[in-house]
C-alpha cells in the first residue's frame, strides 16, 4: 500500500504495510515526519487524512488534545493504514538525510529485570537482531500482555548493540510497569522500534556537555556518558551531570556514576540533588566521587553552573515539570540558544 | 475595530509580557525595553498558549514546547522556528499601549485551503 505525505517542503510517499503504523512506517522508510513521544501523548505527529480511511487507534490518546478529528486530523502514531492513504502533515518532510539510522522493528527476549529503588527498575532486552542507535535514543517498547507501546531510552551505548537496557518507574496505573514488576518476566518476548529521539550526543560536534536529569530521565545521560566514556571524550572537554531525585533512597546508579566521575576526575563533575531532604551524611562518604546538594535539580545546576555556560550543549529529560524548569533557566540565566538545548519532550 | 487601548503602559515590565483582553480579543503584549509588541496568545506551532509556554527575556520569545524562538524586537524567526508571529501594530499615546486590532489575528492550524495559496505550506 502506498501512503503520499504532502508536507512543507512538497509531496513524498512510501510503502507501508496494511495495518502498520503511519508513522512507524514514513520514518522506517527515511522520511523525516515530525515526532517526539511517538507514543500518543505530545502531539507533535498531528496530520490531515485527504484520502483514505487510517484506523484511529487509541481514541483517549492525550495528544488528541491537539488534533480536530471532526476534520479528519490524526496522530500518525496512533493511526494505522488501512489502504492507500493521503496525509497533509505541517511541517517541512525530507527524504532522507537525516542524522542517525532510520528505525526499524526488532523483536527481542526480556533477559534481566531487577528493582534498583522502591519504585526503579531497569530491564535488559536481549534483541534478536543487533540495533545501531544513538546516545540519547529511546524505542517504543510493546508487550503483547499490555495495548500500546511504551517510549524508553536506552541507559547503555554500544555501536550495534545485542543489548538493550533501560529504566523503568512504577507508576500509580502504569500498566507496563505494573506487568514488569508484577512477575518475573525474564524471557518474555517484546516487540521494540526503534532508535527514536533527537536528543542525541555527537562527540564531534566538540562541546562540553550538561545533563540535567529527573529520576529515570537519567537513562538517556547513562548512555551519552557511556559513549563519552568510550571515546575519552572528558580528556579534554568538560562534563556537567546534574542527577535530581527526591530522597537518598530514590537514587540509583550511583556507582555506575561514581564511576565515570572517577575516570575524568579533573573535567567530569557528578551532582546528585536531593529535592525532598537534606543529603545524610552518609551517603556523601560512600560515594566520595560524587557531589551532592540539597535542592531541586535545575536550581542546583543553575547555582553551580554560573560562569560556566560557554561552549556547552545541555541535554534535559525527565518529568514535565522538571524539563520545564529546567528549560526556563537554560533559556533565562545561562541564555543559551534553542539549537543548543536536547530533549524529547514526552508530556 | 481601529486603534484600542490594550492597557496602560505601567502595566507590563520591562523584559516582561503579559495577556490582556480588547472587545473579547485575547492579546499578549510584550515590553521589549525601547517599546511594546502585541501578538496573538498563541504558539504558531501548535496553539500552546504563550503565557504559559512561553519564556520571554532579551528581546526572545520562547514556546518551549518545542523552543520555536523569536526576536520581538524586529518578528524575526530565531533558531528552530518555521513560523513568524503575527503581530498587531503597536504605539504609545501618554501612558497607553494601543494597538491596532482591525480583526482577530490568528493562525490557520488547520488548513483548508490547497497546497499552492496556503499560507501554512507556503514556507518561509
Amino acid at each position: 500500500m502506498k501512503v503520499t505525505i504532502q508536507s512543507k517542503s512538497g509531496e513524498l510517499s512510501f510503502e507501508c504495510e496494511v495495518g502498520e503504523n503511519l508513522l512507524y512506517a514514513g520514518l522506517r522508510n527515511g522520511l523525516s515526519l515530525p515526532y517526539e513521544c511517538a507514543t500518543g501523548t505530545c502531539g507533535t505527529c498531528r496530520a490531515r487524512v485527504m484520502e483514505g480511511e487510517p484506523e484511529i487507534g487509541w481514541s483517549e490518546a492525550p495528544g488528541l488534545s491537539y488534533v480536530k478529528q471532526e476534520k479528519r486530523e490524526v496522530l500518525m502514531c496512533q493511526a494505522t493504514a488501512q489502504g492507500d492513504c493521503t496525509l497533509r502533515v505541517p511541517a517541512k518532510v525530507a527524504d532522507g538525510g537525516g542524522r542517525g539510522v532510520a528505525p526499524e522493528y526488532g523483536t527481542g527476549t526480556i533477559a534481566r529485570v531487577e528493582k534498583l529503588t522502591h519504585d526503579v527498575m531497569v530491564f535488559a532486552v536481549d534483541l534478536d537482531t543487533p540495533m545501531r542507535f544513538d546516545a540519547g535514543q529511546f524505542v517504543v517498547v510493546e508487550t503483547g500482555a499490555v495495548p500500546g507501546g511504551r517510549a524508553y531510552s536506552m541507559i547503555n551505548y554500544e555501536d550495534g548493540a545485542a543489548v538493550l537496557e533501560f529504566v523503568v518507574k512504577q507508576k500509580p496505573d502504569g500498566r507496563f510497569s505494573d506487568w514488569l514488576f508484577g512477575d518475573d518476566r525474564t524471557g518474555e518476548t517484546v516487540r521494540i522500534f526503534g532508535p527514536l529521539g533527537r536528543a542525541t550526543f555527537h562527540p564531534e560536534e566538540g562541546k562540553n556537555v550538561l545533563c540535567i536529569g529527573g529520576g529515570s530521565g537519567i537513562a538517556g545521560i547513562m548512555s551519552i556518558l557511556a559513549k563519552a566514556a568510550g571515546e575519552g571524550y572528558f580528556s579534554d572537554r568538560r562534563g556537567y551531570v546534574f542527577f535530581g531525585v527526591r530522597t537518598a533512597e530514590d537514587t540509583f546508579f550511583m556507582d555506575e556514576l561514581s564511576a565515570h566521575a572517577a575516570a575524568a576526575p579533573d573535567n567530569l563533575e557528578v551532582v546528585v540533588a536531593l529535592s525532598d531532604e537534606d543529603v545524610p551524611p552518609a551517603l556523601e562518604r560512600k560515594y566520595s566521587a560524587l557531589t551532592f546538594a540539597t535542592g531541586l535539580v535545575h536550581t542546583v545546576a543553575a547555582e553551580r553552573m554560573a560562569g560556566r555556560w560557554d561552549d556547552l550543549i545541555a541535554y534535559v529529560a525527565g518529568p514535565p515539570p522538571m524539563v520545564d524548569g529546567a528549560l526556563r533557566m537554560l533559556i533565562i540565566e545561562a541564555r543559551l540558544p534553542g539549537t543548543d538545548i536536547r530533549y524529547d519532550k514526552f508530556g | 475595530m481601529s486603534w484600542k487601548r490594550v492597557c496602560a503602559a505601567g502595566e507590563v515590565a520591562e523584559n516582561t509580557f503579559r495577556k490582556f483582553e480588547v472587545d473579547g480579543i485575547a492579546v499578549i503584549v510584550a515590553n521589549v525595553g525601547d517599546g511594546y509588541r502585541a501578538f496573538p496568545p498563541l504558539c504558531p506551532h501548535m496553539a500552546e498558549p504563550l503565557v504559559e509556554s512561553g519564556i520571554y527575556e532579551d528581546g526572545v520569545l520562547t514556546c518551549t514546547k518545542h523552543l520555536w524562538q523569536w526576536n520581538l524586537r524586529t518578528g524575526d524567526m530565531v533558531g528552530l522556528a518555521e513560523r513568524k508571529l503575527l503581530m498587531y501594530e503597536v504605539k504609545r499615546e501618554g501612558d497607553d499601549v494601543l494597538a491596532y486590532i482591525e480583526r482577530e489575528l490568528a493562525y490557520e492550524y488547520h488548513e483548508e485551503d490547497e497546497l499552492d495559496d496556503d499560507d501554512f505550506f507556503s514556507g518561509d
